[in-house]
């Protein structure tokens, strides 16, 4: 725990030291305001939600109060985050600015309570209780999505509503399904790809399989995902903060986030 | 030795005895193109002369040798692969065929002529383009050649009309159309209409002014324009808001149109007012964008106009194939043409008058409730914020929809989308893009289908369906079936009566933008189309 804490700060600090002295040069300007409204509705909300309190991607609505700077955050949308999601941004710097500048109005007046959490409990249950179908590094299973950089791409409360509410969204690549074949035999699993005439899915045995839908009697899109609603009685509101406090900690590239 | 020196002197004489006949040939003009050919569009089997086969627009060829009860013995017989790659945009060319030689523009102004019974090139042809181009680097395609005697038209992304050899591909003039640095661009096929040639401009995402141009085919003189925004002080100027604006008002022509002969009318759709996306210094209905126009073709005069969208606001350009036809309708028989239009309405209008016949949408509708009688649309959501609304591509885009005249049916490439508009006022820049804004997509069911419209009614008969929205082109034969395709990369022959499908290939690569074509060779149809940086031709296997 020290030990985590400990990195943040210190890749926080390298983090300034090598960002761009400048401050935002249209910060509270109402027409960048405005600009940068419109700009995040079409280049941001469709990961960080159009309130950008986080789908795919992170809440940005805490930002400032996790401490990360302006400069920083210039920076990521600028070269993006490897690895996850985040892409590079060619817009025009006035724009990212303006975007920040919109950002800051959506901003909480008061600073975040600290992390909560053991992550060393939390990797631990994630192991006993997520990794047959999650992976984190070389370890865990296939079915899932990969977690290993999770904690630099969603906020605690979209870790917190996926774990309770699987279904609450489903990850592009991972739509349940279930496969119907000539003989009545179910196969059930995540559709990797799929076209007119053919599906290509993984089995919940960890298999690629491809079916051509002419050999299928049917195929029934699950309107729930494979993984289970972890709720209270499943996974206690303290074993939950421990998990996600080790998510949290998961490739993180910038230390604000949380 | 000597018998060798023999030998190579009686292949040298047959060499120049066979390349004797072959200009005998010429001479004779068995391969020049002439007016009347096109014309007679689909008659000759071995022949595809313009864009959409015919004038038109129907994409319909008479071909019998592949029905619905032998298709599924289509095999590819050869693919060729273009050695250019752009990036997310291949091939969007129809090959023209004469006589077993296939003629075909591809990527960043590449161009071939290939042999159609094996797809080995007898000539390539490349343009050296500046560094700087404007719209033409961000769609860096080309829909297909014109051919008029022995010499093909072909459009640049610099914006230039080139004359080239059809037996060479060496460059006979090149004369300017507008200048790309200030955001043009051109990517259509041109079209042959009796002596001209008529070519219209791409670059409606930057401060342009639209225009349909006709050229005379030896000199490359320019013999009209027709500008697709009026000047001021001009008719339809009224409907824009001061001078400033006309001059960057937008409305490309970048498909190709149709001709009627016997009305001596070119059909050709226009694109968006510019800025895309931000209405606000534009009120108005921006005439004559996001419409079809009709005009004289040997003037270049407006006879009439119908606008599918006043005043866009989502680059819903009316760039589509019109569709020529003879339909009776309320009783009697009227000349037509036919518009399944990007904002999601099928129209059917007067092709004499312009006169609006029916409008029924062959798409999910959330945008307009209806389109009343004077043709305008019913608006009920202008931005998807209330609820979604089909994206910037539309319901459907410039991918060629097909008529089968004996079957009655329209058939057409459909999107289902669901996307929300955010305006953004731009600044205005020669050579930059000013979309204004732009289009969020918004979660919901969104996919592609194939549709078969009667016409008469706007009905829809059947539908067949794909996993996502595409942006593939339709061709239709008179044995009863319909060659589509999908962003999946699959190449599908489906019965135009009910829709099912019969046969299908996997391209390996999107089929985007691009429709197939078919001809006959050595007694056998072969069916081409283009996929990715490839063409692929089918036929039957043999016996």
């Amino acid at each position: 725990m020290p030990t985590v804490f400990l990195l943040l700060v210190l890749s926080t600090s390298t983090a300034l030291a090598q960002a761009p002295a400048a401050k935002n040069p249209r910060a509270g300007d109402p027409n960048a305001i405005r600009a940068g409204l419109a700009r995040f509705q079409l280049s941001c909300a469709e990961c960080h939600g159009i309130d950008a309190k986080g789908v795919f991607g992170p809440d940005l609505t805490t930002l400032w109060a996790a401490g990360v700077s302006e400069e920083r955050t210039f920076d990521i949308v600028r070269r993006g985050i490897q690895g996850s999601s985040m892409p590079a941004s060619r817009m025009p710097d006035d724009e990212i600015w303006a975007v920040l500048a919109y950002l800051r109005t959506l901003a909480p007046s008061v600073p975040l309570p600290p992390p909560i959490g053991d992550a060393q409990h939390g990797e631990q249950l994630f192991w006993a209780r997520c990794g047959s179908c999650h992976r984190v590094g070389s370890r865990g299973g296939y079915l899932g999505p990969d977690l290993s950089r999770i904690g630099s791409s969603r906020s605690r409360e979209t870790l917190i509503r996926d774990i309770r509410n699987a279904s609450a969204s489903i990850v592009p690549g991972y739509r349940p399904v279930t496969l119907v074949a000539a003989d009545g035999r179910r196969i059930r699993g995540v559709a990797r790809n799929e076209d007119a005439f053919s599906i290509q899915v993984m089995d919940t045995r960890d298999q690629l399989r491809g079916y051509l839908k002419s050999t299928l009697r049917e195929i029934v899109d699950e309107p729930r995902s494979l993984m289970p609603d972890f709720g209270p009685d499943q996974l206690s509101e303290r074993d939950l903060d421990d998990i996600v406090r080790f998510l949290g900690t998961l490739g993180r590239a910038d230390p604000g986030r949380r | 030795m000597r018998a060798m020196a023999r030998l190579t002197w009686l292949t040298a004489l047959c060499a120049v005895v066979s390349l004797a006949a072959v200009s005998l040939v010429a001479q004779n003009g068995s391969s020049a193109i002439t007016g009347q050919d096109i014309l007679a569009g689909l008659t000759n089997p071995g022949r595809w002369l313009t864009y959409s086969g015919e004038y038109n627009g129907r994409r319909h060829s008479p071909l019998t040798q592949i029905t619905p009860a032998n298709v599924g013995r289509l095999a590819p017989q050869w693919t060729f692969q273009a050695e250019t790659l752009a990036l997310n945009r291949g091939f969007e060319a129809t090959p023209l065929a004469v006589d077993g030689i296939l003629y075909v523009t591809g990527s960043f102004n590449y161009a071939w002529a290939i042999d159609a019974r094996t797809g080995r090139p007898f000539w390539k042809y490349r343009r050296e383009l500046p560094n700087n181009l404007t719209y033409g680097a961000s769609a860096p395609v080309n829909r297909g050649f014109a051919i008029l005697g022995d010499r093909l038209f072909m459009v640049t992304l610099d914006a230039h009309l080139l004359a080239m050899d059809s037996r060479t591909g060496g460059v006979i003039w090149d004369t300017v159309l507008a200048d790309y640095r200030v955001g043009y661009s051109a990517t259509l096929a041109p079209l042959v209409v009796k002596d001209k040639i008529i070519v219209g401009i791409s670059g409606g995402e930057y401060p342009t002014r639209g225009f349909l141009d006709a050229y005379d085919p030896q000199t490359g003189n320019r013999v009209w324009r027709f500008y697709t925004v009026p000047g001021a002080g001009e008719k339809g100027s009224e409907t824009w808001p001061n001078t400033d604006v006309l001059a960057r008002g937008g409305g490309g022509t970048w498909m190709t149109g149709s001709y009627d002969p016997a009305l001596n009318l070119i059909y050709w759709g226009t694109g968006n007012p510019n800025p895309d996306y931000y209405g606000s210094d534009r009120e108005g209905d921006n005439l004559y964008t996001c419409s079809l126009v009709a005009l004289d073709a040997d003037t270049g005069a407006l006879k009439w106009h119908f606008q599918f969208t006043p005043h866009d606001l989502h680059d819903w350009d009316a760039n589509q194939v019109p569709v020529l036809a003879d339909l009776t309708m309320g009783g009697s028989l009227r000349k037509v043409v036919m518009m399944a239009n990007r904002n999601g309405f099928f129209y059917v209008l007067d092709r004499s008058t312009g006169k609006l016949l029916l409008a029924k949408p062959f798409g999910e509708q959330r945008w307009a409730r209806e389109i009343g009688v004077d043709g305008r649309p019913i608006v009920l959501n202008e931005t998807g914020e209330k609820e979604c609304i089909p994206d910037a591509h539309g319901s459907t885009n410039f991918m060629p929809p097909s008529f089968d005249p004996g079957r009655g049916l329209f058939f057409v490439t459909a999107r289902e989308t669901c996307s929300a508009y955010v305006p953004m006022k731009p600044e205005f820049k020669p050579g930059t893009s000013t979309t204004g804004g732009g289009v969020r997509r918004v979660s919901g069911n969104t996919y592609g289908a194939l549709r078969a419209i009667d016409p008469t009614t706007g009905e829809r008969k059947w539908e067949f369906r794909y996993p996502t929205p595409t942006l593939a082109g339709v061709m239709s034969t008179a044995s009863g079936l319909v060659f589509a395709g999908d962003s999946e990369g699959n190449f599908t022959a489906v019965d135009a009566r009910t829709g099912k499908p019969l046969w299908h290939y996997p391209t390996g690569a999107s089929i985007w933008g691009a429709a197939a074509m078919t001809f006959m060779l050595d007694g056998r149809q072969h069916v081409v189309i283009a996929s990715g940086n490839t063409l692929v031709a089918f036929a039957l296997l043999q016996p």
